[in-house]
């Protein structure tokens, strides 16, 4: 993993460098900080040393918890909070949704191949996947927005007037199109997945000698068969956390949610290059926080494979 | 054989319909379209923002620029992505894949973290920052081109994978020991026997890899990391996103090309898995 | 107890795939008495998997039985519903399957398979389930059961996770069990000693066995009377010792001579050609385009099962002129 991690940073570090240092994006006219703030900044980032040199400064100043100080002049750690918080309320519960309801669905379509329903949930699960959730979300927010009136359709939080007439419901309000656009694209991924692994694990023997040993139908489709399917799902869980990560800033971008995803697309856009660096590192860790959960729930489910 | 359960696979057929048809439009569309690719003529036909009609089949930007003329001029744009993207990152992962899967020791193992590493990374935002960056201060001129680079450099780890993983299976497989038991060299056997027998996923996978990196384009142009002056659906997309109120037709339209071209290939896709792979005999 | 313990007529079970309909048993006869041992013997693709799933009905999609009548202990089978099979399934017939790596689930302990299904049918606690699956163990002769019942099947040899397969089908002590070629996938010396757990076991408990295999010599060891299969039809039906010596079907003869034999020298005679397309079979008799015997009637007729003897019944058009040669040892 810290390989991994090394890897990410060398990465972002150099091409963000590449972008010039701060000083002469900020002396580009792209922002207007005052000359005490550029002061601080050049010793900060000790820009009279060689790059490699500024590379390792980073990297210590990373393990002590400090991700730096943006163009804005504000460093770059106070503000990752709340985003975080921000990002991972939509998509922990776009994940719990999908996996609640994704499951079930699969397996039934799984048992019920070839019929008319097995069709449908196919196909609707293939056109999920098919399109970019950004785009959905444009659609939805036309259709129940614009259109209806009936939720809103930018940020977490309402800044005069809460919907539904409560700052209690206000933030439910804002969450319901974001996590419906999130939940159906992963939704259509862990159907699909649990589907076509249950079919495999249906076919299996011991399936058969299960039935043949009288076990109910249920049993044998959740004790026996769920159980044997579901490992694999795990693990495409595990990385489906982190694409759908990864693919925070579009969907944020479209509802103007102010998670991670939104805040690296404004800062890369701007080149503040510090603050694209602080992102990409805590998103990372995140996503290697979720494999490393992944690994071990598989471990636990599956007795061939040794953790390492 | 395959092709003959290919072509039972209702599924993979309407995919394959599809991107036949997205493939006659992006050659033979643009010449057959009213207005030349990112062409504001309608502005001054006064035609702005207005909604579909029969002049304008898709209705017509803020800006003036004709919907329906820029989706289909796009239509080749985004294609060139995907088709290419894949491509590279086929080779690339192919070659990486076999040498890793192959041979053992310090090679293989460095090879398979550096495919681990580029697999697990939330690759969308580097690809971003990459693009921002180098085509801001870099390599101004390259266009999509440089989309296409940084999607191969960033997309090759997942065929790798499985490469590996076929070459690591089929290594010891009887027909191989054969093969070396008669003196073959290794670079021989790669090529002559193990790579032929890989074939099959890796067509599966670049199918659906054309269909990833096509909505991955779209994403990276509508976040405005693209080439402001080439047509793509995701410019297009970035465009209408902040009129969506008004001119909800530039959100509608390009979206469902998207949706629709994704859709065949994606189907395809599923269809090749379904035809190659060796299931049961009854 | 009156009549046969098992009754098959006529069963016909087709699987609907997307390729055509597989007319995988297409008539197929079987009777057994309680307490024998009989024997079902084709080659593979011949059905005789098949025909153990529809006694027990578990035929797997998209397979079907269309037609025929199982009659198990007088009782019709085809006729009832879910609930009432699977009552029968354990504590009235079970199969071993082929495979033990593939037929015991890879996730779950010996245990638990076992106690699974002895909390079910025999409404056990758990402990005492556990017991009785101790016992069981024992009884097919696994060395160190205590060890072996907390272990997952990957731990285990071949040999000692089908003996678990055979104790788990025993658990419930079954009437009938279906031996679906129990002994193919395992080493030749394993191989024997199941062989002996079967026999030994079915001495002891007084089962009905039926075995199925492709393997003339298991034939002989270890049943009193054989039903021979091909393409999902019954082509003979004799008593063992009767089958060996005087075969009545073209095909017997064939499967006969394609025994290695230790006292005779001769070339093997292997059977020319590949078991038929089970979505167009051949017109007439079902094994002509193998036959060296054929003649124009067997590829317009299909042949009857025709009574040779007491207890011997063969499908071909000239049982009675053809000069058969059987196996002496």
């Amino acid at each position: 993993m810290i390989p991994v991690f090394l890897g990410v940073a060398i990465l972002t570090f150099f091409v963000g460098n590449a972008a010039g240092n701060p000083i002469d994006l900020i002396r580009a006219g792209l922002r207007n900080p005052s000359p005490a703030v550029l002061k601080a900044l050049q010793s900060y980032y000790h820009l009279d040393q060689p790059v490699w040199m500024r590379f390792l400064y980073w990297l210590w100043d990373l393990n002590h918890g400090n991700l730096g100080v943006s163009i804005s002049g504000r460093p770059v750690l106070s503000q990752i909070g709340p985003w975080t918080f921000t990002t991972l309320e939509l998509q922990i519960l776009s994940l719990v949704l999908a996996v609640a309801i994704g499951i079930p669905i699969g397996v039934f379509s799984a048992k019920h191949q070839y019929s008319k329903v097995d069709y449908t949930i196919t196909t609707v699960a293939i056109f999920g996947y098919s399109m970019p959730t950004f785009w959905l979300g444009i659609m939805l927010i036309i259709v129940f927005s614009f259109y209806l009136g009936w939720l809103p359709s930018n940020g977490a939080v309402s800044v005069s007037y809460p919907w539904w007439g409560s700052w209690v419901l206000d933030p439910i309000a804002h969450l319901i199109l974001p996590t419906a656009v999130l939940t159906y694209v992963s939704l259509a991924t862990i159907v699909r997945l649990v589907r076509a692994n249950m079919l495999e694990v249906l076919r299996q023997d011991y399936i058969l000698a299960a039935r043949a040993s009288g076990l109910s139908e249920r049993t044998v489709t959740y004790r026996y068969a769920l159980r044997n399917a579901i490992s694999p799902v795990v693990t495409i869980i595990g990385l489906g956390f982190g694409a759908a990560l990864a693919g925070a800033p579009a969907l944020e971008t479209t509802f103007s949610w102010p998670g991670l995803g939104y805040a690296f697309t404004q800062a890369a856009l701007a080149l503040d290059i510090p603050l694209v660096q602080g992102i990409t590192i805590v998103i990372t860790v995140m996503v290697l926080v979720a494999n490393l959960v992944t690994d071990l729930v598989y471990a636990v489910l599956d007795p061939r494979v040794t953790v390492q | 054989m395959a092709w003959r359960r290919f072509r039972r696979n209702k599924s993979g057929l309407i995919g394959s319909a599809i991107v036949i048809f997205f493939i006659l439009v992006a050659l033979v569309g643009p010449y057959l379209v009213a207005y030349p690719p990112r062409s504001y003529q309608s502005l001054y036909e006064g035609d702005a923002g207005d909604p579909p009609s029969f002049k304008h089949p898709f209705g017509v930007e803020i800006s003036g620029i004709d919907v329906f003329s820029e989706t289909v001029d796009s239509t080749r744009n985004d294609l060139y992505v995907g088709l290419t993207a894949t491509l590279i990152t086929t080779l690339i992962g192919v070659a990486i894949g076999a040498v890793a899967g192959y041979f053992k020791g310090a090679v293989s193992d460095i090879l398979l973290g550096v495919t681990q590493m580029f697999f697990v990374v939330p690759v969308l935002l580097l690809i971003l920052l990459f693009a921002r960056v180098f085509s801001v201060l870099v390599f101004k001129g390259l266009g999509l081109t440089l989309i296409v680079l940084i999607l191969s450099f960033f997309g090759w780890s997942g065929i790798a994978f499985i490469v590996r993983g076929e070459t690591l299976r089929l290594k010891e497989t009887e027909f191989v020991q054969a093969a070396r038991s008669l003196g073959a060299r290794p670079i021989r056997l790669l090529f002559r026997h193990i790579v032929p027998n890989i074939l099959s996923p890796v067509i599966v996978i670049a199918t659906l890899d054309i269909a990833g990196f096509i909505l991955t384009e779209v994403v990276v142009s509508f976040l405005g990391f693209g080439d402001p002056n080439t047509s793509t659906w995701g410019l297009l997309l970035n465009e209408g996103f902040p009129y969506v109120r008004t001119t909800w037709w530039v959100a509608l339209f390009p979206g469902l090309a998207v949706v629709f071209c994704v859709l065949g290939f994606n189907l395809m896709g599923d269809g090749l898995s379904d035809a190659l792979n060796p299931r049961l005999r009854e | 107890m009156d009549g046969k313990l098992l009754e098959i007529l006529n069963l016909r079970t087709y699987f609907f795939t997307e390729a055509g309909v597989v007319k995988a048993l297409d008539g197929v006869l079987l009777e057994i008495d309680k307490g024998e041992s009989v024997g079902l013997v084709g080659e593979s693709g011949s059905g005789k998997s098949v025909t153990a799933q529809s006694v027990l009905r578990i035929v797997p999609r998209p397979g079907r039985i269309v037609g025929g009548s199982v009659k198990f202990e007088g009782e019709e089978l085809l006729t009832k519903n879910e609930d009432e099979m699977r009552k029968l399934r354990g504590p009235k017939m079970a199969i071993v399957f082929q495979d033990p790596t593939t037929s015991l689930n890879p996730l779950y302990t010996v245990e638990k398979q076992l106690t699974d299904i002895l909390m079910l049918h025999r409404d056990l606690s758990r402990e005492d389930a556990s017991k009785q699956a101790l016992h069981l163990l024992d009884r097919v002769g696994i060395q160190d059961p205590e060890r072996r019942l907390k272990a997952y099947p990957h731990e285990l040899s071949g040999g000692m996770k089908q003996r678990i397969a055979i104790a788990r089908a025993l658990s419930c002590d079954p009437v009938l069990l279906f031996a679906d070629e129990p002994t193919t996938n395992l080493d030749v010396t394993i191989q024997a000693q199941v062989l002996e757990l079967l026999k030994q076991l079915q001495k002891e408990l007084n089962m009905t066995m039926v075995m199925i295999t492709h393997d003339m010599g298991i034939i002989a060891d270890m049943t009193e009377r054989v039903t021979v299969l091909y393409a999902g039809k019954v082509m003979e039906v004799a008593a063992t010792p009767t089958l060996f010596k005087s075969p009545k079907h073209p095909y017997t003869e064939a499967l006969l001579k394609a025994i290695p034999s230790v006292k005779q020298t001769r070339t093997l005679e292997v059977i020319p050609g590949n078991i038929p397309n089970l979505i167009e079979p051949p017109t007439g008799c079902v094994f002509h385009p193998r036959c060296k015997y054929a003649k124009d009637v067997c590829v317009k007729k299909e042949p009857e099962l025709e009574k040779v003897t007491v207890g011997h019944f063969a499908a071909c058009h000239f049982w009675r002129e053809l000069e058969l040669e059987g196996k002496r040892d």
